[in-house]
C-alpha cells in the first residue's frame, strides 16, 4: 500500500495526480456473455478527490462504475478481469467480502430509490441495519450525521418518520446520499446522480459533492460535461471503440481534459464535436 | 425578412398551406361524425351491460331484505311442517360454516400459496416454470375438480369423513394458485432498482428479499389474498361433494359444516316456499361478503399505489 502512495506514475503511464490512491484501476475489462462492454481501464482514483468518467452513450461509463463495487456479481454471463485495487487489495480475488466491499464503497444510482416502505429514517440507517448494527444510540447518531452529511437534516428532522416517497426528487437523492454514507464509505460511486433532477437539484448535489470530497473520495459518471468540469479534479474520458466496446481514451487532471488534452477525439468531444 | 445579398424568396407555400387548411377542415367533419357515431354506441354498450346488473341487485335488496331478521342470522335451521309452512330457521349454520371454511382454507393456502409465489418470482430454474404452468393451469381449472380430489383424498383415501376441513382442503387448493401467481406478479413488480440499492449498501440477498422486496409488494400479496378469499367465499361446487351440509352451528374442523353458496343450492330446489324465499337472504348475505371483501383489496391496491411513487 505504502508502494502505491509513494510512485509518482502509475506503472501503466497514466499520469496521476501525486496524491495517495483510494482505487487503482489496471487494464480492467468487463464483458457480458463474452462481448466486451468496455476494456483497457487503467488510471488511479485519487484520495478525498472527484473524478470523473464522461463519454457518449455506450462508451461504458456506467459498467466500469459498477465494476468498482461488484455490481456485476448477480448479473449471469457478466465478467470482470483485469484489477480494481482498493487500498492496495484486489476486490475480486483479495481477502475481502462483497459485504465489506459495498459498505467501504457505496453508490448513488441514476434515479432517487429509497426504500418506499420505509421511513427517512429507517432509510438513512438501512444499510446499518443490513450489516446487522441493532443499538439505538448508534442508529440515531448514524442517522443525524449522515443526513447533515447530506444537507437534508435541516429539512426533514422534524419528520423522520415519514415515508421516503413524500419528499421531492431531489430530498429523495440527497437521502440515498446519506444512506450510502451513513456506513462511513471510503469511496462513494455516484452514476450520473442528477440526470433524473432539476437545475436547482442538481446544483444542491453538485455543491454536496463539492463538500463531501473531504470526507470520502468521489467517482461519478456524467453525461453533463458543464457538471464534470465544474465538480470534478479527475477525469477519465471513454469511447466506443469500432467493435462497440467501449475504451479508455484519455485520463487526467479535469483542467488537462478540458483545456488541453492528449488525444484529438477528447478535444472534439468536449468541444461538443460529436456525443 | 431579407438578409442583404440574398434574393427574396417566392412565397410558393401558399398555395399548399390553403390546401392542407381545405382537407382538413373535411377531414375534421369527417372526425366529428364518427365520434358522435361510435360515443353513442358507447352509450348504449354500457347500458345493455348495466341493466341485467342493476335488476339483479335490485331483485336481490327487493326479495332479500325482507326475509333478514335475527332468527335467519342466529338460529340453526329447521324442516317446515304441513303444520307451520313457514318455520324456516335461520341459517346460523351456513353463515359459521363459510366463515370457519375461508379461516380454515386461508391458514392452509396463505403460506404456502405467498412462499411459492415468491419461489416462482426469484428463480429461474427448470422446476420454477414447470410450477408456473402448473399453477396457471390449476388457477383456471374448473372448481369442481377441487372438490373431487378432495373427496378422494381426504374422505376415502384419509378416511377423515365429510368435515369442514375435507372443504376447506378443496377452498385451499384452489385458492392457492390464485395467491401463488398474484404474488408473484407483485414481487415481480419490484422494482430492479430497491434491489440494488440494498445489494449496494452490502444486504446479503435474503435480507433483500425480507426487508426491501417483501414489504413493498405487501400491498400487493395482500389484495390477492384477499381476492382469492372472496373467489373461495362463492364457490359451491369444491364444498359440495364433501362438507355434508351439516344442520348444526360448528367450529370445529372436524365436524360437518354448511356453508351459505351450497344452502342456495339447497334451498333454491325445495318444494317450500318459505325456503325459496330464504335464498334470497342468503345471496344477499354472500354478496355482502364478497363486497366487503372487494372493497377492502380496492383499498390495499389503492394504498400500494401511494407507496408506489
Amino acid at each position: 500500500m505504502s508502494e502505491l502512495v509513494e510512485s509518482e506514475t502509475s506503472p501503466l503511464g497514466q499520469p496521476r495526480s501525486g496524491g495517495p490512491v483510494a482505487m487503482r484501476l489496471e487494464n480492467v475489462a468487463v464483458s457480458f456473455n463474452g462481448r466486451t462492454a468496455v476494456r483497457d481501464a487503467t488510471f488511479d482514483v485519487t484520495k478525498n478527490r472527484v473524478t470523473s468518467l464522461i463519454g457518449p452513450s455506450g462508451s461504458g461509463k456506467t459498467t466500469l462504475l459498477r465494476a468498482l463495487n461488484r455490481l456485476h456479481d448477480l448479473t449471469p454471463g457478466a465478467k470482470v478481469s483485469g484489477r480494481i485495487l482498493l487500498e492496495g487489495t484486489d476486490i475480486y480475488r483479495g481477502n475481502i467480502t462483497v459485504t465489506e466491499l459495498r459498505s467501504r464503497v457505496g453508490m448513488v444510482f441514476q434515479r432517487p430509490n429509497p426504500f418506499p416502505t420505509m421511513t427517512i429514517y429507517e432509510n438513512a440507517v438501512s444499510g446499518l441495519r443490513f450489516n446487522g448494527i441493532k443499538k439505538k444510540a448508534i442508529l440515531d447518531e448514524a442517522a443525524e450525521s449522515s443526513l447533515r452529511a447530506a444537507a437534508l437534516w435541516d429539512s426533514v428532522s422534524s419528520r423522520l418518520k415519514v415515508t421516503a416517497g413524500q419528499l421531492s426528487g431531489g430530498e429523495q437523492q440527497r437521502l440515498c446520499i446519506a444512506r450510502a454514507l451513513a456506513l462511513d464509505p471510503e469511496v462513494l460511486l455516484m452514476d450520473e446522480p442528477t440526470s433524473a433532477l432539476d437545475p436547482i437539484a442538481t446544483l444542491h448535489i453538485e455543491n454536496l459533492m463539492t463538500t463531501l470530497k473531504s470526507r470520502v473520495t468521489i467517482i461519478i459518471v456524467t453525461h453533463n460535461m458543464q457538471q464534470a468540469a465544474r465538480i470534478s479534479d479527475d477525469c477519465a474520458f471513454l469511447l466506443m471503440g469500432e467493435d462497440r466496446a467501449g475504451e479508455l481514451i484519455e485520463f487526467d487532471a479535469t483542467e488537462k481534459i478540458f483545456n488541453n488534452p492528449a488525444d484529438s477525439r477528447t478535444l472534439d468531444y468536449t468541444l461538443g464535436r460529436f456525443g | 425578412m431579407n438578409v442583404a445579398g440574398l434574393a427574396p424568396t417566392p412565397d410558393t407555400g401558399h398555395e399548399l398551406r390553403a390546401e392542407i387548411r381545405r382537407t382538413s377542415q373535411n377531414a375534421r367533419a369527417r372526425r366529428v361524425l364518427v365520434s358522435r357515431v361510435m360515443m353513442t354506441l358507447c352509450a348504449v354498450a354500457i347500458t345493455l351491460a348495466a341493466v341485467p346488473l342493476v335488476m339483479l341487485i335490485f331483485e336481490l335488496l327487493q326479495k332479500g331484505i325482507p326475509v333478514l331478521d335475527t332468527t335467519f342470522f342466529l338460529k340453526e335451521p329447521q324442516s317446515p311442517t304441513l303444520l307451520s309452512p313457514n318455520a324456516t330457521g335461520g341459517v346460523s349454520n351456513a353463515i359459521i360454516g363459510t366463515l370457519a371454511l375461508s379461516i380454515y382454507a386461508s391458514i392452509m393456502a396463505i403460506p404456502v400459496g405467498v412462499l411459492a409465489g415468491i419461489y416462482l418470482a426469484e428463480s429461474d430454474s427448470k422446476l420454477a416454470s414447470v410450477l408456473r404452468i402448473v399453477s396457471q393451469t390449476m388457477a383456471g381449472a374448473p372448481s369442481i375438480l377441487m372438490g373431487l380430489f378432495a373427496f378422494s383424498f381426504i374422505i376415502q383415501d384419509l378416511h377423515i369423513g365429510f368435515s369442514a376441513l375435507a372443504g376447506s382442503f378443496a377452498l385451499a387448493v384452489l385458492m392457492l394458485p390464485v395467491i401463488a401467481i398474484s404474488t408473484e406478479i407483485s414481487v415481480r413488480n419490484v422494482p430492479q432498482t430497491l434491489r440494488e440499492a440494498g445489494l449496494a449498501l452490502g444486504a446479503k440477498p435474503h435480507k433483500i428479499s425480507l426487508k426491501v422486496v417483501l414489504p413493498t409488494a405487501l400491498s400487493g400479496i395482500v389484495t390477492g389474498v384477499i381476492l382469492a378469499i372472496s373467489r373461495a367465499i362463492g364457490e359451491t361446487a369444491p364444498v359440495m361433494l364433501v362438507i355434508a351440509g351439516g344442520y348444526t352451528d360448528s367450529w370445529k374442523p372436524l365436524d360437518p359444516v354448511s356453508a351459505l353458496p351450497l344452502t342456495i343450492f339447497m334451498n333454491a330446489k325445495s318444494e317450500w316456499p318459505s325456503l325459496r324465499a330464504q335464498t334470497w337472504g342468503i345471496a344477499l348475505v354472500l354478496v355482502a361478503f364478497v363486497f366487503v371483501l372487494s372493497l377492502t383489496a380496492r383499498i390495499w391496491a389503492s394504498r400500494k399505489q401511494k407507496v408506489g411513487n
